[in-house]
């Protein structure tokens, strides 16, 4: 490195004063004119060099904007989409996954069976096979297939440019409730992964905003709670239907939940505005892009490797040790009774989870399930069978039979997991970005217990409900 | 051409690190939505996720390509518009193109809409020399019945300008080439001016010999004048503690920033 | 980052609840003294007589405390008794223009930059401006651009603490038919105040004089509205006079929001009520003045509208629309 030339604080003291009394020599305005003459040049160079052929007549552009964009048609044109693509999920994901289903629990089979012919001790098997390797074998036959279909869906959206336009459609209710209007935007990213639409609130300039918007994305159900939502939706509500009617009545109560979420991220960005974070609504400049061909290779890669594959491992890595710690709450026994520690802590749980229409299970599986929420309902049928009948086979059909004959479940109860799992606490990657997002504890925990505040309330709100009425 | 035995600096730090074995380092500007993302997984070959949604790229990604045997480290700066508001991504894009000291700049506009892309170009050449343009999406525009000059615009902006349609990987093979020459210092570029208001003007060239003495060398005084007066208190900051010179001084080195020999085509 | 308070109080580096504690008695110490300087402050700029029972009303204080208090900001050489009351010295008045000057940027940054209620701004500030750490107000000076005034058009100390003027004449004292634009809104009483945002008022805004009625009520035309003011807050408005009356300066303009669907027009300026990153932004995305704009998509109940400028389309909500002027000239087509 050559010498450094010599220069002194004293000449560039001299430097910002001299820049303050000639500043007040410009019109106050002169921010403006720079700007002004800037575009000037830009226009006068672009005119310059592009030349617009005849007009094709017939701008496609603006007549799908006519449509997408129209005050009437626009947001239930956006609802029938999603439900189009909730509905493309079910019905796609049902079959793929019993195969996948069927595939991995024979392996699991036939390896405990190797094993033991091995002579290996019956808590190695029953570690190693029955415990992480059906917590794997659950989580990839539950996930992957509508992850597969819903993430390549999302993603032409995305593509498209119709991301910038639901933002537009959103945002007369995200004025009302004080947030910023690309918080539609952020909240669209949480479809994919919370975390990933935390870390997308950086486009909100205003902090106030951008605060509201992180403290509430929580409420969009994210991949990780897709599946338990489109199984519960799939098992039980869409059962009590007709077979023909099943998967459209599935479909639309995973839309009324991802609505019920918008909702609750309205009436939470509003509560928020009107009493921690008060404020005016800051700017809203949003760019509508032109709509572009979307690239089919790379949509399939993008959202097949980098999503699907990456939450699946995500899952996967989770769901191995939870799947030890179930075998291990499943087999070791205490107490008097001798019953097994699942028992104990879902026992314990129980009158909690009955007051807000669940039961200890499910509660149980939402403690393990913290560190990643794509682990809830593997967690819950694993210790559901393993304090009951055991079973490998995961068709609907002996699926129901499990939950609603064995373990008493009702349409409240699978009602009330679906509020559940859109409204409880994010999970632990999502809780650590809101840190790494605000580098503040004390939103940080209102980001993680706000909403499972929210979800107890609801949920409770909802069971005595049906209570009353005799309906639960 | 980096100063990697510069300790105290921040920004030389993460740039040596990060950059072993790349002979070049390339920033990659541009508005949002003109498919920066694409022009860089095209040229890196990663798979940065790309959506059509303003804002997208709200951190930096970073990957390399080689070319004839160098290898170039590019950096993929978030979306803006401008340079002016100093809004989080915004600053993070100045000042990798100010601090970073970049080799070569790619700016990647939308043919469909230069006019607004060109405000962007033009404040990036305010404060580099070593610029190409890349002028994107000519499908796009070719669907839309637009039509681009490169080779009018190259004479009016003075720098490289590329076509390319990154999508289809077309025009980046002389995107690369025009990287290479630019960062390699072949191409003599001479950067578009904009004529300021009289007072900007006046009160620029008020400043300018004081910035002169302060930090010598420097080849966007204009700009940070300019800056000192809007109110920026990272310039402020560089001035007083002297990085800006600092910068100044490596730029000026004589082998190595001053050795252009080929004229843009058409300059001349 | 500008919102973050560091706790650099050096002074007590002892843990736990006592140390916290005497820590937490240090700052309100200080911000009682500051607080105290810039009451001296304010009197002596509206030439009134400080004393130890104004103190401590203004301090909300037990007049022992406030003499306490006075005692030791007398001992560290703040202010000194004089004949007719308490006078700040030159070391106290440099303080207290210190903290005006942080208490003005706190609040120009509020309401500009972080899009701050009006009414709510000043509580904020008075918080803020005892936290200054580093050149913290310098910067903080540099990222807002210098503004010359707070958001209620008073004048921020430089940072040699030189104050200029509050500008402008009282509304009470203008004359009927003459115009002006606003430069200064007073901000205490707190219920005038309020009075004066709910009739959205704001500094840069052109105003001109219709009438005073028999009840002493004020009407007045401001871009095109008509309204009426009372007495007291016409005492609280300060305007200065428009240095040449531009025949399209106090007739309405029309903005961007009135435009109608397929309408093209061209933008005069940009309200300078519109200021911050919001302005900014409207600038980089080319809505300068003389730049041909067209409403081409209105969402539900009207807002946002879809424009198109510079071959692209951009959403702005009602509000941003409202406050981009547009030219008289109609563009034809």
């Amino acid at each position: 490195m050559t010498q450094l030339s010599p220069f002194t604080s004293h000449e560039v003291a001299d430097l910002l004063d001299e820049a303050q009394r000639v500043r007040g020599s410009l019109d106050r305005g002169f921010r403006d004119h720079l700007v002004e003459s800037i575009y000037h040049d830009a226009a006068a160079i672009a005119g310059r060099v592009t030349r617009r052929g005849k007009a094709a007549g017939f701008d496609l552009d603006r007549v799908i904007d006519r449509i997408v964009l129209s005050p009437v048609l626009g947001l239930p044109l956006m609802l029938l989409l999603l439900g189009l693509i909730f509905w493309t999920t079910i019905i796609g994901a049902n079959y793929p996954s019993q195969m996948l289903a069927t595939g991995l629990f024979w392996i699991e089979a036939q390896a405990a069976a190797m094993f033991e012919a091995m002579g290996a001790p019956w808590w190695l098997t029953g570690f190693i096979w029955h415990g992480v390797y059906r917590g794997l074998a659950w989580v990839i036959s539950v996930m992957l297939p509508p992850m597969a279909i819903f993430f390549p869906c999302f993603t032409i959206l995305e593509d498209l440019g119709y991301l910038p336009r639901v933002a537009y459609n959103l945002d007369w209710l995200f004025k009302k409730s004080g947030g910023h209007g690309k918080q539609a935007l952020t909240m669209s990213m949480g479809f994919g992964c919370n975390a990933a639409g935390v870390i997308a609130c950086r486009v909100i300039d205003s902090p106030r905003e951008r605060l509201i918007a992180i403290l509430t994305n929580n409420f969009v159900p994210c991949n990780g709670r897709y599946p338990t939502l489109i199984l519960i939706a799939m098992v039980i509500v869409g059962a009590g239907f007709a077979p023909t009617a099943a998967s459209a009545i599935a479909a639309a109560s995973v839309l009324m939940v991802v609505v019920i979420g918008v909702i609750a991220t309205l009436l939470a960005s509003a509560l928020l505005s009107h009493t921690l974070l008060k404020g005016q609504a800051s700017a809203f400049t949003l760019e509508l892009p032109s709509y572009r061909r979307p690239n089919i290779g790379r949509i399939i890669y993008t959202s097949l490797i980098d999503r699907t594959i990456f939450v699946l491992l995500r899952a996967i890595a989770t769901a191995a040790p939870a799947g030890a710690v179930i075998w291990l709450l499943g087999n070791i026994h205490a107490g008097a009774s001798g019953g097994t520690l699942d028992q104990h802590v879902a026992g314990f749980l129980d009158p909690l989870g009955h007051l807000i229409g669940l039961d200890g299970v499910i509660l149980l599986a939402y403690i393990i399930a913290i560190p990643a929420n794509e682990i809830v309902v593997p967690t819950m049928l694993m210790v559901y069978m393993s304090t009951g009948m055991m079973t490998e086979d995961v068709s609907h059909d002996s699926l129901r039979q499990v939950l609603v004959e064995q373990h008493g479940w009702t349409m409240l109860t699978a009602i009330n997991l679906m509020l559940f799992s859109l409204l409880h606490n994010p999970c632990a990657t999502t809780i650590i970005t809101m840190w790494k997002e605000t580098r503040s504890l004390r939103w940080t925990a209102l980001g993680a217990v706000g909403p499972l505040v929210v979800a107890f309330a609801v949920c409770f709100i909802v069971a005595q409900a049906a209570h009353l009425f005799g309906l639960g | 051409m980096r100063c990697g035995t510069c300790d105290e600096c921040a920004i030389n730090d993460s740039r040596a690190d990060g950059s072993e074995g790349a002979a070049y380092v390339v920033a990659l500007a541009g508005n949002p939505n003109t498919g920066k993302s694409t022009v860089f997984n095209a040229l890196t070959g990663l798979r940065q996720h790309t959506g059509n949604w303003p804002g997208k790229t709200v951190t930096r990604a970073e990957g390399r390509f080689t070319h004839e045997g160098k290898t170039y480290r590019l950096v993929d700066l978030p979306g803006t518009y401008s340079l002016l508001s100093a809004s989080e991504d915004e600053k993070i894009a100045r000042d990798f193109i100010l601090f970073g000291q970049p080799d070569c700049t790619i700016v990647v506009t939308d043919a469909t809409c230069l006019e607004r892309n060109l405000n962007l170009v033009l404040q990036v050449l305010e404060i580099s020399d070593r610029v190409v343009v890349c002028v994107n999406l000519m499908d796009e525009a070719k669907r839309k019945g637009i039509a681009v000059d490169a080779e009018a615009l190259q004479r009016e902006l003075g720098v490289p300008v590329v076509k390319t349609t990154a999508r289809s990987h077309r025009g980046l093979d002389e995107l690369v080439q025009r990287v290479a020459e630019v960062a390699a210092g072949k191409t003599a570029t001479q950067p578009h001016r904009v004529r300021w208001s009289e007072p900007l003007d006046a009160a620029v060239e008020k400043l300018r010999p004081m910035i002169e003495k302060v930090a010598p060398g420097l080849p966007n005084v204009r700009w940070v004048a300019m800056r000192l007066l809007d109110g920026d208190w990272r310039i402020q900051q560089s001035l007083m503690d002297g990085e800006l010179a600092k910068i100044a001084q490596v730029q000026q080195h004589p082998t190595e920033r001053f050795s252009r020999q080929l004229a843009v085509e058409g300059r001349q | 980052m500008i919102l973050t308070n560091q706790n650099s109080d050096a002074k007590s580096q002892q843990s736990g609840l006592w140390g916290w504690l005497s820590r937490w008695k240090a700052r309100r110490q200080q911000h009682r003294m500051e607080d105290l300087l810039k009451h001296l402050h304010a009197c002596e700029r509206r030439r009134r007589t400080a004393s130890v029972e104004s103190a401590a009303g203004f301090l909300h204080v037990s007049t022992r405390r406030a003499m306490t208090l006075i005692a030791q900001a007398e001992a560290r050489g703040l202010l000194r008794r004089a004949a007719n009351g308490l006078a700040l010295t030159d070391h106290g008045r440099e303080l207290a223009m210190a903290v005006l000057r942080a208490h003005r940027l706190w609040e120009r940054y509020l309401a500009d930059e972080a899009g701050m209620p009006l009414p709510r701004v000043h509580a904020t500030a008075n918080r803020l401006e005892h936290e200054r750490v580093g050149d913290q107000v310098d910067e903080l000076d540099a990222v807002l651009g210098f503004p010359h005034t707070d958001p209620h058009g008073d004048p921020i100390p430089s940072a040699a603490g030189q104050l200029a003027a509050v500008p402008g004449i009282a509304l009470t004292d203008w004359s009927t038919g003459e115009a002006g634009h606003i430069v200064h809104l007073e901000d205490e009483p707190a219920f005038v105040f309020r009075q004066i945002v709910d009739l959205k008022l704001m500094p840069g805004q052109r105003l001109q004089l219709q009438s005073v009625d028999e009840h002493g009520q004020y009407e007045v035309n401001i871009d095109g509205r008509t309204l009426l003011l009372s007495p007291q807050v016409a005492a609280n408005v300060y305007l200065e006079p428009l240095q040449e009356l531009h025949p399209t300066a106090i007739a309405a303009p029309r903005r961007l929001s009135e435009l109608h669907q397929s309408e093209a027009a061209v933008i005069d300026r940009i309200d300078d009520s519109l200021r911050g990153l919001s302005r900014r932004r409207l600038l980089d995305l080319g809505m300068t003045p003389g730049t041909v704009v067209s409403a081409e998509h209105t969402a539900m109940f009207r807002d946002p509208t879809a424009y198109r400028v510079r071959g692209t389309l951009v959403a702005l909500r009602r509000e941003q629309a409202d406050r981009i002027l547009l030219r008289d000239e109609s563009t034809g087509e």
